[in-house]
């Protein structure tokens, strides 16, 4: 072999050589490759690891979730139950309600008396049909109108005023026409102390003033027609007791003289009788003229010093320290109110007791007062001591005599001169009467 | 000569006393029963005073007041109410048409009444 054989020999050493590092190569890219592979592999599984334990965790909360909802929806479905139920009480109250409204509306429909509803803005928001008949109108026409508003209806003008002058509650008589007098009240509707609204009751009471009336003119006509025949006793004798007929023994002129007392009593008494008709006919008090009280008081007791000297009682009369103004007065009621009150207090007073009426200004009234040590009032009673025919029970038992109509009469003289009369009283230790006029007051008095 | 009262007044008892009663204090007394009789009577008898009822059947009191107005003679006459009632409408209304002065028949006797006649045409 030689030269050529060696040279052969390196030729392909070279070549294997060549081969071996070309594989080598090829092995180290293969190699990366597959370290390439390896690790995207391997990332590619981390991922789905990860995905995976995600989705586990998923499945978790989702389980969790469901049971959740689960229990909500169980809790949903007490709810609508008990929801239903209270739908359902509700729906039952709901109509209970609007029965009860039906009703009520039914009520106020049907009502005898007139009903006008105001709300808090002073329009109407109601009326009900008798009103519609009484007012001549119908709720259309006249629903959410002012009060002043409705002063243009005729019927309406006397209440719409007398709402103005009044203000918002009071209870007055108002005659609409010859046929209709009515009896009006207002009241507030108030809820929790918050005004909403105002009631306007219209009530007929014509009958019931027909009745009055025919009641107080048959007193009337009566008394009056009682009067005459007492006149003719009077008279007859008086006539007789002047010994015009002849003359009389004692005995005579004794019993005479009773019987004209007795007839006496029986003129007051008719008398008595027509001032409460005169004052229930509300035509008592005859034009008021200036007067000074102190001449009327003096008047009244001058009248009565010989009963007062009679019974034996003390008396005495406590003028006013200042010269009291004139007011304007109808003498002649005032004197019968003073009158009432001083005879009460000299009938009700033991002998030896005392009595003193006193006058005296008080800023812008005149005060009256008779306090006597009589038998006084009980406490209960008071407060119909001013009533028509009442009298205390202690008073029946000491004077039999008596109408009650005394201070029921004074009591209707002071008032219509805009004063004021009360009583204080103990039984058994005695009253003090006590009146007031304003003074300065020349606005119109009540007839 | 005798003064002449005229009474116009329906009830009879009272009529009948205040007649005695004014014949005895020397008075010449004419009677009527109602309103008209009275008119009558005046005319006729010219009486120097005139007690007169308010209610009264024919004609009353104040109508014949209005009729005496009406009349120059009968209208100086002097006229004394005796009323019935009382009431200060009553009274007023009489003042108006002339009366001189007035009474309630229940709160006077006839004494008062000589008095007040006596005050009118006082002998």
């Amino acid at each position: 072999m030689g030269e050529k054989q060696e040279g052969f020999k390196s030729k392909e050493l070279r070549r294997g050589a060549k081969r071996l590092l070309q594989r080598d190569l090829e092995l180290t890219r293969v190699r990366e490759e597959l370290e390439q592979k390896i690790k995207e592999l391997e990332a590619a599984k981390e991922r789905e690891m990860v995905l995976r334990i995600r989705e586990i965790a998923k499945a978790t909360d989702i389980k969790r979730k469901v049971e959740e909802l689960e229990k909500k929806t169980k809790e949903l479905k007490d709810a609508r139950r008990a929801l239903l139920n209270i739908l359902e009480d509700v729906d039952e109250a709901r109509k209970k309600a609007e029965e009860e409204r039906n009703k009520t509306l039914a009520i106020i429909a049907n009502l005898t008396d007139g009903l006008l509803v105001f709300d808090s803005d002073n329009r109407i928001s109601l009326v009900n049909s008798r009103a519609e008949e009484i007012l001549g109108v119908r709720f259309e026409e006249i629903e959410g109108e002012s009060i002043s508003g409705l002063g243009r209806l005729p019927l309406l003008r006397p209440i719409a005023q007398l709402v103005k002058e009044k203000g918002r509650v009071f209870r007055e008589e108002v005659k609409l026409h010859e046929n209709l007098i009515l009896e009006v009240t207002t009241t507030l509707i108030t809820r929790e102390k918050e005004k909403i609204g105002s009631l306007l009751v219209l009530h007929d009471i014509t009958r019931e003033k027909r009745i009055e009336r025919m009641k107080t003119e048959f007193v009337s006509v009566a008394a009056h027609q009682l009067r005459t025949p007492l006149s003719a006793i009077k008279w007859s004798l008086g006539m007789i007791l002047a010994e015009d007929m002849g003359p009389l023994t004692e005995e005579q002129k004794a019993f005479l003289q009773k019987t004209y007392n007795s007839n006496e009593r029986m003129i007051n008494l008719v008398n008595d009788l027509l001032d409460v008709a005169r004052i229930e006919e509300g035509r008592y008090i005859y034009k008021p003229v200036f007067c000074d009280l102190t001449k009327i008081c003096q008047a009244v007791i001058n009248s009565h010093k010989a009963i007062i000297n009679r019974k034996k009682i003390k008396f005495e009369f406590k003028k006013p320290k200042e010269k009291l103004p004139q007011i304007k007065l109808d003498e002649e009621k005032i004197s019968l109110a003073i009158q009432n009150l001083l005879e009460n207090a000299i009938r009700y007073t033991p002998p030896g007791g005392k009595v003193v009426v006193s006058l005296k200004r008080k800023k812008r009234e005149i005060e009256f007062s008779v306090k006597d040590t009589g038998i006084g009032i009980p406490k209960e009673q008071q407060s119909r001591l001013f009533t028509k025919f009442f009298r205390g029970t202690n008073a029946v038992r000491m004077e039999t005599e008596g109408t009650g109509l005394g201070l029921f009469i004074a009591k209707n003289i002071i008032e219509s001169h805009r004063g004021r009369i009360w009583v204080e009283s103990e039984e058994n230790k005695g009253s003090v009467f006590h009146f007031s006029l304003p003074i300065g007051l020349t606005s119109s008095y009540r007839k | 000569m005798a003064k002449k009262v005229l009474i116009v007044e329906d009830e009879e008892i009272l009529l009948g006393l205040l007649q005695k009663r004014l014949k005895r204090e020397g008075y010449d007394v004419l009677l009527a029963r109602n309103g008209e009789e009275g008119l009558k009577m005046m005319r006729k008898g010219s009486p120097d005073l005139v007690l007169l009822d308010i209610v009264m059947p024919k004609m009353n009191g104040f109508q014949v007041m209005e009729e005496m107005n009406k009349d120059n003679q009968l209208k100086k006459i002097p006229v004394i109410i005796i009323s019935n009632s009382g009431q200060p409408v009553e009274i007023d209304k009489a003042q108006r048409l002339g009366a001189r002065d007035w009474l309630i028949k229940t709160e006077f006797d006839p004494e008062e009444v000589l008095k007040k006649v006596d005050k009118q045409i006082g002998k």
